[in-house]
C-alpha cells in the first residue's frame, strides 16, 4: 500500500535527499510506495506533525526547534557549543548516543511517535552586516530567530539582542537593515539568498542544525516484525546516504556564495575567539532546565556523556 | 477526483450559496472519497485554521482599518483633492492616478488585498462621483491592485525565489518592466474608455489652488513619507507597516483634525472585524480545500496526463501560465507559488528556461488569478469591502482581465520585458 | 466606506431567548472591534518597542494569531446575522419570487447544516489537540485555548442560518438573515 512522509523543507534539501533515500529503499525493498510531501503541500511543520499523530500520515521529519512545543526536552539542541564542530565526530555521536537513541526515542513515543533517526543537517553559520569576532561586536545587533525561547536565550547571552520574525519577512528585513543578522545552515543561506543582503558570514562553531525523522506509533507498532526491520534499516541506508551528502555539502555552497558576491566576508572564529562565546553558554543551560525541568537535566547529563564517550 | 469536486463548486456557487459553502462542500467530499469516512475531517479543520495563520495576512485588516479612518475623517479628502487639483482636467485623468496608486501602494504593501482596500475605499467615491460607472472603478481597483505583487517588495516572488533557489534581488527588479507595462496598457484602456463614455473633466485648477489644496493636504501626505520611510529605513516591516498607518491615521483624526469620536472608532474598528472575517474565512476553507487536492496528488496526475515533460519551452511556459491562473481563481497565491513551483521544477530546468523569467510570469499569473472569478480573493475583498453584490464587482473586469493576459503572453514571446532590467543591474 | 452606522442587530426571537441572542450579538461586536484595535496597538507596540528601545516583544507574533482567530470565528456568526457573507447570486436573483424565497429556504437551511457539521468537526480537533499537549512556544500556555472560538463560531453561524429558515417559513418576503431583507443591491446608494 502507499505511505505517506512530509519533510519542512524544499526540493533538494537535506531533509528531501533523507525522504527520497527512505522512499528509494523501502520500494526496492518491499511491495509498499512512499508518497513524499514537502513543505507547504500539507500545511506547515507544526501540522504536518498533527497529521502524522492523527495518522493521516505515516511518517514526517520534524525539527527540534518545531518539536519544542510538544517536547521541551527536545530544546536541547539549541545549547550552544554542546556539539562538536567536527563532522566525523557528530556523525559518530548520533549513530552510537544513548541520549539520542534511548532517551529521545521515550520522549517521541509519549507523544504517539516512533522516533526512527535524529540526524544533522549542517553547521549553523551566522550572517552579519559586519563581521563579528567576539560578544561586543553584537552588542545593538538585532539577530532574527525562530520563535524559540532557547535559541532566544541563546542570542542573548551573545550580547545580541534576539528578534523572531517569520521567514518570509527575513530577506526584505535585511536588506532594509530592521534586523542586522539571522542564523541558518551555510545552504540555506545560499539557496534563500541571504547573502545578498546580509554578506558577512561567521562560522561561531556553536551549533548544529538537527532534524528527526519518525512514524506514527501506532502505524509502527502494527506493522510485522519483517516490515518494521525493513523501515529500520531503510532508516539506517538513508541517514548513511544523507551523510554522505551533507560532507562537503557546506563548502560547495560556500564557494557559491564566494563565486557569486564580491561584498561577501568570511569569518572563522578561532578557538580563543569562540572561548569568550563559548563562556556565556552556562545561562542558556539554566534556560534550558527551567524550560525542560528535571528531566531536561537527566537529557543533558547524558547527552553530555555520550559525547565524552564519542570523544575518546 | 477532480472533476467530481469542481462540479460539485460550480453547481453550488452558481445556485447562490455563501461562497464558502461550495469550498467547504467540495473540500469535505474530497476527504470522503480519500479517507472513506468522516474520521479525518478534522484535518480540514486544521487547515482551515492554518490558512489564517500567516503572519503577513495581518496587513488586511490593519489596511481595512486605517483606510477607513483615513475615508471617514477627512485624510483621504484632503489627499484626493489635491490630487485632483493637478488631474482633473485631464481626460480619465482619476482613472489613471488610480492605477497610479494602486501601483504605488502596492510598492509599499505588497499585499493585493490591502491595495484594494486602502485605495479603493478612498478612490471608489470619487470615480463614482466623476461619472465613472461602478463596475468599471471596481474592475480597475481590484485589477490594477494586482501590479502590487510584481513591484517589489513582493511575497510572491520571495516564496519562488526560495523555493526554486532563484536570486530575489534579481526578481525584485525584472518584475519592475512588466509591472509598468500593465499600468501603461491599464492607462490607455482608461484613456480610451473616458473618452468612449464621455466622462468630463473638470475645470483646470490654478497654481493658487493648488498650492492651497497641498497645503491642506500636509498632514495626509506623511502617509506614504512615513510607510516608504519606515519600511526602507528598517524601522518596520511591510505587515507592520499598516498597522502604524492606523496609529498615524488615529493620531490625525481624533487628534489633529477632530473629525472622528472615539465612539466612531469603535464602529470603524467593528465593521473592519465583520469584512476581515468574511474574508478570511473564505481564506481560511480554501487552504483546506489545496491540502486535500495537494494530497491526492491532482496536480502532479494532471501534469503528467497532459504530458508537461515533453513539451518545448513555450509549451511548458503556456502549461505553467494556465496552472498557476487557474489555481489561484481558488486559492490563496500563497498556497498556490508552494504547492505547484516544485511540480513544475524538473520540466523548467529539462527545457532551460530562465527561473527569474518563470518567476516573473508566475507572479504574474498568482497576480492575475487572483483577481479573477469566481474564488479570486480580491474579489470577495471587494465584495466584502464595498458591500456590492458578486456580479456588479466582476462584470466590468473583462477588458482588464484581456489586458493582463495580453501582458502575459507578451511576457511569454518577449522575455526581455522582465530581463532587460536585471541584465543591467547585474550585468557583471 | 462600509455602512458600519447599519450594523445593529435586533433579536427576532421572543422572550429570554431574544435577549440571550441580542447578548450574543453585542459580544460578538465587542471581540471584533477590540480584537481589530488590540492588533493594532500589539503590532504598534512591538513596532517602538523594537526600534525606539531596541527590543521587540517575543510574543507579538502569537498575540496577533490569536487574534486573527478571535476576528475570524467572532466574525463569521455576526456575518450571518447580518446577511454579509460573500454569495454569488446571478442566477438566484434572475428567479422568480416564489422560486427565490423556496432557494433561500434550502441555501440557508443545508448552509446551517454544513456550520453544524464544521462545529462538531472542530470541537474534535481542539479535543485532539488538547490531548496533544501542543503550547504556544513564546507565551507557553497551551495551543487548544486559542481555538475554543472556533466550533462556538460555528454553532453560533449554524443557528443564524437555521433561524433564516425559520423567518422566511414564517413570513412572505424573502431575508437573507433574520434581520436582513433580500435586494441589498438596491440599497447602495449610500457609500
Ligand atoms: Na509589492
Ligand atoms: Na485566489
Amino acid at each position: 500500500d502507499t505511505w505517506r512522509y512530509a519533510h519542512e523543507e524544499y526540493k533538494g534539501d537535506v531533509q528531501d535527499v533523507y525522504a527520497l533515500k527512505f522512499k528509494e529503499y523501502i520500494e526496492d525493498n518491499s511491495e509498499h510506495t512512499l508518497q513524499v510531501y514537502r513543505f507547504g503541500e500539507l500545511g506547515e511543520s507544526d501540522d504536518i506533525m498533527e497529521q502524522t499523530q492523527a495518522g493521516i500520515l505515516q511518517f514526517v521529519n520534524q525539527s527540534p526547534g518545531f518539536t519544542g512545543s510538544l517536547i521541551p526536552e527536545a530544546q536541547i539542541f539549541f545549547i550552544p557549543y554542546l556539539l562538536p564542530t567536527d563532522m566525523e565526530t557528530v556523525v559518530k555521536f548520533f549513530r552510537e548516543s544513548k541520549a539520542i537513541n534511548e532517551d529521545f526515542t521515550e520522549l517521541y513515543a509519549d507523544k504517539g511517535l516512533e522516533l526512527l533517526k535524529m540526524y544533522p543537517e549542517g553547521e549553523m553559520v551566522v550572517t552579519a552586516d559586519e563581521p563579528v569576532t567576539n560578544p561586543q561586536d553584537f552588542k545593538g545587533k538585532k539577530i532574527r530567530v525562530m520563535t524559540n525561547p532557547l535559541l532566544s536565550s541563546t542570542y542573548e547571552a551573545f550580547g545580541a539582542t534576539p528578534t523572531p520574525l517569520p521567514w518570509g519577512e527575513v530577506y526584505g528585513a535585511l536588506q532594509t537593515n530592521m534586523i542586522q543578522g539571522q542564523e541558518n545552515p551555510i545552504f540555506w543561506i545560499e539557496s534563500g539568498g541571504l547573502y545578498e543582503v546580509s554578506p558577512n558570514l561567521i562560522f561561531t562553531g556553536h551549533g548544529w542544525f538537527t532534524t528527526a525523522s519518525m512514524a506514527n506509533k501506532d502505524f509502527f507498532d502494527d506493522l510485522s516484525a519483517d516490515d518494521k526491520q525493513m523501515v529500520r534499516d531503510a532508516s539506517e541506508y538513508a541517514f548513511n546516504e544523507t551523510m554522505k551528502h551533507i560532507d562537503g555539502l557546506a563548502d560547495r555552497a560556500l564557494d557559491k556564495i564566494v563565486k557569486s558576491s564580491d561584498k561577501v566576508t568570511v569569518t572563522r572564529l578561532t578557538d580563543r575567539q569562540i572561548a569568550k562565546f563559548k563562556a556565556r553558554a552556562p545561562k542558556v543551560e539554566k534556560t534550558f532546565y527551567e524550560m525542560a525541568g528535571e528531566s531536561g537535566k537527566e537529557l543533558l547529563q547524558q547527552f553530555k556523556a555520550d559525547l565524552d564517550a564519542v570523544a575518546k | 477526483m477532480a472533476t467530481t469536486l469542481m462540479l460539485i463548486m460550480i453547481v453550488l456557487l452558481l445556485l447562490g450559496f455563501p461562497m464558502m459553502i461550495p469550498l467547504i462542500t467540495a473540500a469535505l467530499t474530497g476527504f470522503y472519497m480519500m479517507f472513506g469516512g468522516i474520521g479525518q475531517m478534522d484535518t480540514f479543520i486544521q487547515q482551515v485554521l492554518g490558512g489564517i495563520r500567516p503572519a503577513s495576512l495581518i496587513a488586511v485588516p490593519m489596511f481595512i482599518l486605517a483606510a477607513d479612518i483615513m475615508t471617514r475623517g477627512q485624510s483621504a479628502n484632503r489627499l484626493i483633492d489635491m490630487v485632483m487639483t493637478f488631474i482633473g482636467h485631464i481626460r480619465g485623468g482619476l482613472a489613471i492616478s488610480t492605477a497610479t496608486s494602486c501601483t504605488l501602494f502596492g510598492a509599499v504593501s505588497g499585499s493585493t488585498q490591502a491595495t484594494v482596500v486602502a485605495v479603493g475605499s478612498a478612490l471608489r467615491p470619487k470615480l463614482l462621483k466623476a461619472g465613472y460607472s461602478d463596475s468599471f472603478s471596481l474592475a480597475l481597483i481590484i485589477n490594477a491592485s494586482d501590479i502590487a505583487f510584481l513591484i517589489p517588495p513582493s511575497i510572491g516572488m520571495i516564496i519562488y525565489g526560495v523555493i526554486s533557489e532563484t536570486s530575489i534581488a534579481e526578481l525584485f527588479i525584472a518584475g519592475i518592466g512588466p509591472g509598468l507595462l500593465i499600468l501603461f496598457l491599464f492607462s490607455v484602456y482608461c484613456l480610451i474608455y473616458a473618452t468612449v463614455h464621455n466622462v468630463p473633466t473638470e475645470e483646470k485648477a490654478s497654481w493658487s489652488e493648488r498650492f492651497k489644496a497641498t497645503r491642506m493636504a500636509v498632514w495626509p501626505l506623511m502617509f506614504p513619507v512615513i510607510i516608504v520611510g519606515g519600511i526602507y529605513g528598517g524601522v518596520f516591516s511591510p505587515t507592520e507597516a499598516a498597522a502604524v498607518c492606523v496609529l498615524y491615521a488615529v493620531i490625525l483624526e481624533f487628534g489633529v483634525f477632530r473629525s472622528l469620536s472615539s465612539k466612531d472608532i469603535y464602529t470603524i474598528a467593528k465593521s473592519t472585524g465583520l469584512i476581515t472575517a468574511v474574508v478570511f474565512i473564505l481564506v481560511g476553507v480554501g487552504n483546506g480545500f489545496s491540502w486535500i487536492i495537494s494530497f491526492a496528488q491532482i496536480p502532479q496526475t494532471i501534469l503528467d496526463a497532459v504530458g508537461i515533460n515533453d513539451m518545448g519551452p513555450v509549451g511548458v511556459l503556456v502549461a505553467i501560465s494556465v496552472a498557476f491562473f487557474v489555481a489561484c481563481m481558488f486559492v490563496d497565491p500563497i498556497v498556490v507559488i508552494l504547492v505547484l513551483t516544485p511540480i513544475f521544477a524538473p520540466a523548467i530546468e529539462a527545457t532551460g528556461l530562465d527561473p527569474v523569467h518563470v518567476g516573473i510570469i508566475i507572479t504574474l499569473q498568482v497576480a492575475i488569478g487572483s483577481a479573477t472569478p469566481p474564488f479570486g480573493c480580491d474579489i470577495f475583498t471587494a465584495i466584502a469591502i464595498f458591500k456590492k453584490p458578486y456580479w456588479e464587482v466582476v462584470r466590468g473586469t473583462g477588458p482588464f482581465i484581456a489586458i493582463l493576459l495580453f501582458s502575459a503572453g507578451l511576457l511569454v514571446a518577449f522575455p526581455e520585458i522582465a530581463l532587460f532590467l536585471r541584465d543591467v543591474a547585474f550585468s557583471d | 466606506m462600509t455602512d458600519s452606522e447599519n450594523l445593529t442587530y435586533h433579536s427576532e426571537l421572543p422572550g429570554l431567548l431574544g435577549k440571550f441572542d441580542n447578548l450574543i450579538s453585542k459580544v460578538e461586536a465587542f471581540m471584533l472591534a477590540a480584537g481589530v484595535l488590540l492588533m493594532a496597538l500589539n503590532t504598534c507596540v512591538n513596532v517602538i518597542a523594537r526600534f525606539g528601545f531596541g527590543q521587540g516583544l517575543f510574543f507579538a507574533g502569537e498575540i496577533n494569531r490569536i487574534l486573527i482567530i478571535l476576528i475570524t470565528f467572532a466574525g463569521i456568526g455576526y456575518a450571518a446575522r447580518q446577511g454579509r457573507h460573500i454569495r454569488m447570486s446571478a442566477i438566484y436573483d434572475s428567479l422568480p419570487h416564489q422560486a427565490r424565497k423556496w432557494a433561500m429556504i434550502l441555501i440557508a437551511l443545508i448552509t446551517s447544516c454544513i456550520m453544524f457539521l464544521l462545529a462538531w468537526l472542530s470541537f474534535e480537533y481542539v479535543s485532539d489537540v488538547f490531548k496533544r499537549g501542543r503550547i504556544l512556544p513564546a507565551l507557553g500556555f497551551p495551543i487548544w485555548w486559542i481555538y475554543i472560538w472556533v466550533p462556538i463560531g460555528f454553532a453560533i453561524t449554524g443557528i443564524q442560518y437555521f433561524l433564516t429558515v425559520i423567518k422566511n417559513l414564517t413570513s412572505k418576503d424573502i431575508y437573507l438573515s433574520t434581520g436582513v431583507l433580500d435586494g441589498y443591491a438596491d440599497d447602495e446608494s449610500e457609500v
